[in-house]
């Protein structure tokens, strides 16, 4: 018997007609403008991959990435730190499995560490635009001007009243966040981004690749 | 809405965090007669004052720490981590 | 009527508009409010009083104008003298029992006798049977406007804000503050309460009009400056966080700003006093600023023949003002030369005024300037207890929190350009300690850039403070009026509290309820505070004022609210749920199906062939480290050091108090990697509950606890027929009894999904699968088990199906079948306690409670009436005391009959007891306790199949 392929579905309902883009059903937006001047992208076809490990030790010596900032020392990978002791590695769509390995032949034995796939546990958005800050001032208690949120920022707050891991990563010099939270809250998440987006004209837009 | 100042976050705003209560140390277990045992669930001395108090900063770090505050104006004058909570190793 | 062109008139006369105004239509420009479009038109009576229903017309001309609350369409309370007339706006007035013009002198009279002071304690006491006529009586007179039931329309916004400085008042002081505060370098917001920024400027002469028009020019030169109008700051709280509400947005109703300020400037000016007399609550008697804002900002002849009684300039100005508009000035009464007034009489409006000589004249308007209020609001919000000082006749700020400052009018007198100058100083010294108060927000924030390098700050006594002048002290003259004007409180009914013994200010205010209305003491405070400190012979001084507390003006609960932010939880599942028409259940965030249409079909189903139910907010966690079986031993009563790799174990954890906490399934994947599993409304407190361990008491084990419930999709399957559906999806597992027996766990491909978890337990008593697939795949593995299980008469199942399921098999239900006081031993889970461990959490209490026998036990219930089904939490008796009580009770499909289970005393819970149950209405009905708490294949024979 023919069995469908396993698609992979992200909790954001999608938005005009699908696409499966490398394994994932992604919605198909056709951009109205020329370039939206505020954006809301649906992230979670990419790979996210938590490691946890000691804040001095042979994976924050791998990953180079203090508490509280993000970079892009390793290849292809945003690293994040919005908590101690913790990263996040984002990544293009499956590539998780190589990121694992990656970390764990750097990782001496001993040494404990937690690597975990979190891609289909956490939900993911982009919001691109130089509205962003009004945008999220709607929803984040956090002081947002550049002298205390500047682009490369990782912190871990209250956005919606939800647990947010919240990355400051702009785009070509425009202001653009990264945010995830619990998988389960996507559909509410993106509602209340859009919802406080209404006013500055923001348009929702589906994965495209690379997208990170 | 006060700030509470984070050892990891920097100054939030308390809703962030949850209240965990005065600082009460755990008895032994095997030795804790059931005074010590039942002070260590109920009793709390609740000054007016400077009192110690753990926090638990839910929507950040995901730690416990402890401060120093004073109940009568919300003045905070030491912060610290519970022991194993402290990076090592950050700047 | 309507004046020609006024120099600062801020009406648009290219621009007419119409409205209606108690059912009549009115003209009106754009920049009119709702009472200068009525005045305009010679409209003098805007509302009837609250208690006395006196007729009462403009005051103040402002915000605080306590006669002019009226209705706009939908909307109640609406300030007349505030909201901008809009074209085909509806207004009409409130507190019009029986009519707005009908002479209502003889009902006054009428009722005057008893609405005394503290009235509606006396009156409408006794007897009590009578309320509901009471009740009627005084929700006539008490009407405040009506309220629509129809869902608030638009859109109330909410957002925080971080700015340097923040600037209450845009008179000139705060005009002049804020500009000097972003030339220092301070990103400010300037909040002004009214439509345009200015203050007194924007009504006075010449001169005034010309600082106002350079004031504009700088703050608009001034990108650094947010400048919100028609926008008031309403609280000042700890850390200095503000509320500002915001209004006259674009497609914004309301907004409320929650501003994290570095430093505040307070800079409201000063508020007009009206004077204590008979009669001065006539229409037609007003204060001179609302005089002279009617002739200069709207253009409109507020009278035609003016007595004024003046004590300071804004009087004096105000007689010119009259004179310029055509006005006749029949006296000018000077109280700095002993003038007074003594009444005001007339017939629904102002017709004479009787002075402190015995002089009296026949006049449509009477102008009072007799002296200011500070509103010190914000000052006291942030701790300050303002001082009075006699010669000045009003209270001055005492001591200031650092970061609260303030400037103009509220600080002392003096010229414009004195005020300007000190307002300007205020800034820069507001900047500068936003400086340091922004290096210390930053301190610690591991993002934020380098602090600045701390800025000498400017000395605060480098400011020189503003002069003081002397004011003549004129609070109530010789005969007694109203004091405050929207709670109709009157200084008779004041000095009658006071001889009732309410002889402090904070009871008069309370017993009077003077300064409780809609003004909210800034117009009556000091008032008050004079006609009790007269009553009982001591000085303002010693009288004191209220206290004043948030908001400084009155807030929408539409602003409140805001936009509606109520977090939602959905399962990867949660179409297809959808699209079968699921009754949703609501779990704490979570949104679940309760059942399908059928939950007993759903039973049998469960029972006989196969079903599916969504699990997925069972709380997963993921435990990893040497360490970990040792923080499993800490949190469970149970042992987990001997649980083999591939081997799952149900646990039950106490906290520290003994009581249950939470159970789940907890899962040995590798040497030391675990699943653990919690209740889904366990599952935060769970996190904490395990992170303060490692934290706090073993900060030397080596294990990471991390949430992960919402990588998988939770799916059990469940039934008789469950492996032969499972058996044509898994791959790389073999599913046979024997490979794969009871309290086992297994990874393997489902349904083409690499990485599923599968374990074998069986809550609901059938043989049943677990699986945990990852949480993107979710949809495309339930759909292809109900496709595949087509032929197996496969049926999905909810919730409430689940619990009649567990009931059958006598699983109990943590928070449903125990309480917060429900130890371990009560729950029947004595063979998981291990008090032979080291520790774990809540180890002394249950020692202790293994000692006694006198705690009560979870036992099963078979009530013998097979039709009815006792509500859960009813009640258990025996011999006529309460001796327990029902926790869990359902119908079993299975069984077709009742089943239970129940907390009862220790000598009740003998199998084979029968035991009394009180049903509703206070039937009793008998039930027998079981032998199990199982009632139906307590052996287990199924769910090891």
């Amino acid at each position: 018997m023919a069995r469908p392929a396993a698609v992979a579905r992200s909790p954001i309902p999608a938005f005009g007609s699908t696409d499966v883009v490398a394994g994932w059903e992604v919605s198909q937006t056709s951009r109205t403008s020329q370039g939206a001047t505020l954006e809301l992208i649906d992230c979670m076809p990419l790979t996210k991959v938590l490691v946890r490990g000691a804040a001095s030790g042979a994976v924050a010596d791998l990953l180079k990435t203090p508490f509280g900032r993000a970079s892009r020392t390793l290849s292809g990978v945003l690293t994040t730190a919005c908590r101690p002791e913790e990263w996040t590695l984002y990544a293009v769509p499956g590539s998780a499995p190589r990121l694992i390995d990656k970390v764990t032949k750097r990782v001496p034995a001993g040494e404990l560490v937690t690597l975990l796939d979190i891609t289909h546990g956490r939900t993911l958005v982009r919001l691109t635009g130089s509205r962003g800050p009004d945008v999220l001032c709607k929803l984040c208690g956090i002081d947002l001007s550049d002298a205390v949120t500047p682009t490369g920022a990782a912190l871990r707050t209250s956005v919606a009243r939800l647990t947010v891991e919240l990355v400051r990563d702009d785009r070509n010099g425009v202001c653009s966040y990264l945010m995830s939270c619990d998988r389960s809250y996507g559909d509410y998440f993106f509602g209340a981004l859009l919802d406080a987006g209404t006013e500055f004209a923001i348009e929702p837009q589906g994965f495209v690749l690379p997208g990170i | 809405m006060i700030l509470i100042p984070c050892p990891n976050c920097g100054p939030r705003n308390a809703s962030e965090f949850r209240y965990v209560g005065e600082s009460i140390a755990r008895p032994d277990p095997n030795s804790a007669t059931q005074e010590q045992w039942r002070a260590y669930l109920y009793e709390r001395v609740n000054p007016s004052g400077w009192t110690t108090e753990s926090w638990f900063h839910r929507a950040g770090c995901g730690r416990y720490f402890k401060i120093e505050r004073d109940t009568n104006s919300n003045e905070v004058r030491a912060v610290r981590l519970e022991p194993a909570a402290a990076t090592k190793g950050e700047s | 009527m309507r004046l020609s062109l006024r120099p600062g008139e801020v009406i648009d006369r290219s621009r007419p508009l119409r409205f209606t105004w108690n059912g009549h239509d009115y003209p009106a420009f754009l920049g009119d409010t709702i009472s200068s479009a009525l005045a305009a038109s010679g409209e003098r009576v805007m509302s009837r009083s609250f208690k006395y229903s006196r007729p009462r017309g403009v005051l103040t001309a402002d915000s605080l104008d306590p006669g002019c609350i009226v209705q706009v369409g939908d909307e109640p309370n609406v300030r007349a003298s505030h909201r901008r007339v809009e074209d085909g706006m509806i207004a009409s007035p409130q507190n019009v029992w029986p009519s707005l013009r009908f002479d209502v002198k003889v009902a006054n009279r009428a009722v005057s006798r008893f609405l005394s002071a503290g009235f509606y304690y006396k009156t409408f006491m006794k007897p009590q049977r009578l309320w509901p006529a009471y009740e009627a009586v005084l929700k006539r007179f008490a009407s405040g406007g009506v309220i629509s039931n129809r869902p608030a329309a638009g859109y109330f916004d909410k957002r925080y804000a971080h700015p340097d400085v923040v600037v209450a008042g845009g008179g000139p002081a705060g005009m002049s503050a804020a500009v000097a505060a972003a030339e220092a370098g301070a990103q400010v917001m300037l909040v002004e309460s009214e439509h345009e920024l200015g203050g007194h400027l924007r009504w006075g002469g010449a001169h005034e009009l010309s600082v106002l028009a350079e004031l504009k020019a700088a703050v608009s030169a001034t990108n650094s400056i947010e400048v919100l109008i028609d926008s008031v700051v309403a609280g000042r709280y700890d850390g200095n966080f503000l509320a500002i509400l915001q209004r006259s947005l674009p497609g914004v109703t309301e907004r409320l700003i929650k501003a994290r300020a570095k430093t505040l400037i307070v800079a409201p000016g000063l508020i007009e006093r009206p004077y204590v007399f008979a009669g001065n609550d006539l229409p037609g008697v007003m204060l001179s600023g609302a005089a002279r804002r009617l002739i200069n900002l709207w253009a409109v002849k507020p009278g035609t023949r003016a007595v004024v009684f003046t004590a300071n300039s804004s009087g004096d100005a105000a007689a010119q003002d009259l004179e310029g508009a055509g006005v006749e000035v029949c006296c000018v009464e000077d109280a700095r030369r002993g003038g007074d007034v003594v009444r005001a009489s007339g017939s629904a409006t102002l017709q004479s005024v009787e002075c402190g000589d015995g002089r009296t004249y026949q006049c449509d308007l009477l102008v009072t300037a007799t002296g200011w209020t500070a509103p010190t609001s914000l000052l006291n919000m942030a701790g300050d207890k303002p001082t009075y000082d006699e010669r000045a006749a009003r209270f001055f700020p005492c001591s200031l929190p650092e970061d609260v400052l303030a400037t103009g009018g509220i600080t002392g007198d003096g010229s414009l350009e004195q005020i300007l100058e000190h307002a300007a100083h205020t800034g820069r010294l507001a900047a500068g300690r936003a400086r340091v108060a922004g290096g210390r927000l930053r301190k610690g924030v591991p993002h934020a850039a380098p602090t600045d390098s701390p800025v000498a700050e400017e000395q605060s006594n480098a400011i020189t403070a503003l002069p003081v002048d002397a004011h003549v002290a004129l609070f109530r003259g010789r005969t007694h009026g109203f004091v405050d004007f929207s709670e109709d409180v009157s200084s008779k009914e004041l000095e009658a509290a006071v001889a009732e013994g309410y002889s402090s200010i904070e009871l008069a205010k309370r017993y009077t309820t003077a300064t409780m209305g809609s003004a909210q003491g800034k117009l009556e405070v000091v008032n008050a505070v004079a006609v009790v400190a007269a009553a009982t012979e001591s000085t303002i001084t010693e009288t004191g004022t209220t206290v004043w507390r948030p908001p400084y003006a009155p807030i929408t609960l539409g602003a409140l609210a805001g936009r509606t932010l109520e977090p939602v939880r959905y399962s990867p599942m949660q179409s297809w749920h959808e699209a079968r028409g699921a009754t949703p259940l609501v779990a704490g965030a979570w949104i679940r199906p309760d059942h399908y249409g059928n939950p007993t079909a759903e039973v049998r189903n469960v029972r006989s062939n196969v079903g599916l139910i969504d699990v997925t907010p069972l709380g997963k966690f993921d435990l990893r480290g040497p360490d970990a079986a040792k923080l499993l031993s800490q949190l469970y009563v149970n042992k987990w050091a001997k649980l083999a790799v591939g081997s799952v174990r149900y646990g039950v954890m106490c906290a520290e108090d003994g009581v249950v906490l939470d159970d789940g399934v907890t899962g040995r994947l590798s040497d030391d990697n675990y699943l653990m599993t919690a209740t889904s409304s366990g599952a935060d407190t769970l996190l904490e509950w395990a992170e303060s361990w490692l934290q706090t008491e073993h900060p030397e084990w080596r294990v990471h606890i991390t949430p992960v419930t919402s990588d998988f999709a939770s799916i059990n399957v469940a039934g008789p027929k469950s492996r032969t559906l499972l058996e044509r999806l898994v791959e790389n597992v073999d599913l046979s009894a024997e490979a794969f027996p009871y309290m086992r766990v297994r990874r393997g491909r489902v349904a083409g999904v690499e990485d599923c978890l599968m374990w074998r337990i069986g809550f609901t008593g059938e043989l049943s699968f677990e699986l945990h697939v990852p949480s993107s795949y979710g949809l495309h593995v339930w759909e292809s088990l109900m496709e595949q299980g087509a032929d197996l008469g496969i049926a999905p199942f909810g919730i409430e199906a689940q619990r009649i399921l567990r009931l059958e098999k006598g699983h109990l239900i943590v928070g449903q079948d125990t309480d917060g006081l429900t130890r371990a031993y009560s729950a029947e889970l004595d063979w998981a306690i291990k008090l032979d461990k080291e520790d774990f959490s809540g180890k002394p209490e249950l020692s202790w409670q293994a000692e006694r026998s006198d705690w009560p036990k979870l036992v099963g219930l078979r009530p013998e009436d097979v039709t009815v089904v006792p509500p859960e939490a009813s009640q258990i008796v025996h011999d006529g005391a309460i001796a327990g009580r029902i926790t869990s009770s359902r119908m079993s499909p299975t069984l077709g009959r009742p089943i239970c289970l129940g907390l009862v005393a220790p000598h009740l819970a003998e199998p084979g007891t029968e035991l009394s149950i009180v049903l509703p209405a206070g039937v009793r009905a008998r039930a027998v306790v079981t032998e199990h708490l199982a009632h139906f294949d307590p052996e287990g024979q199924r769910l090891r199949g």
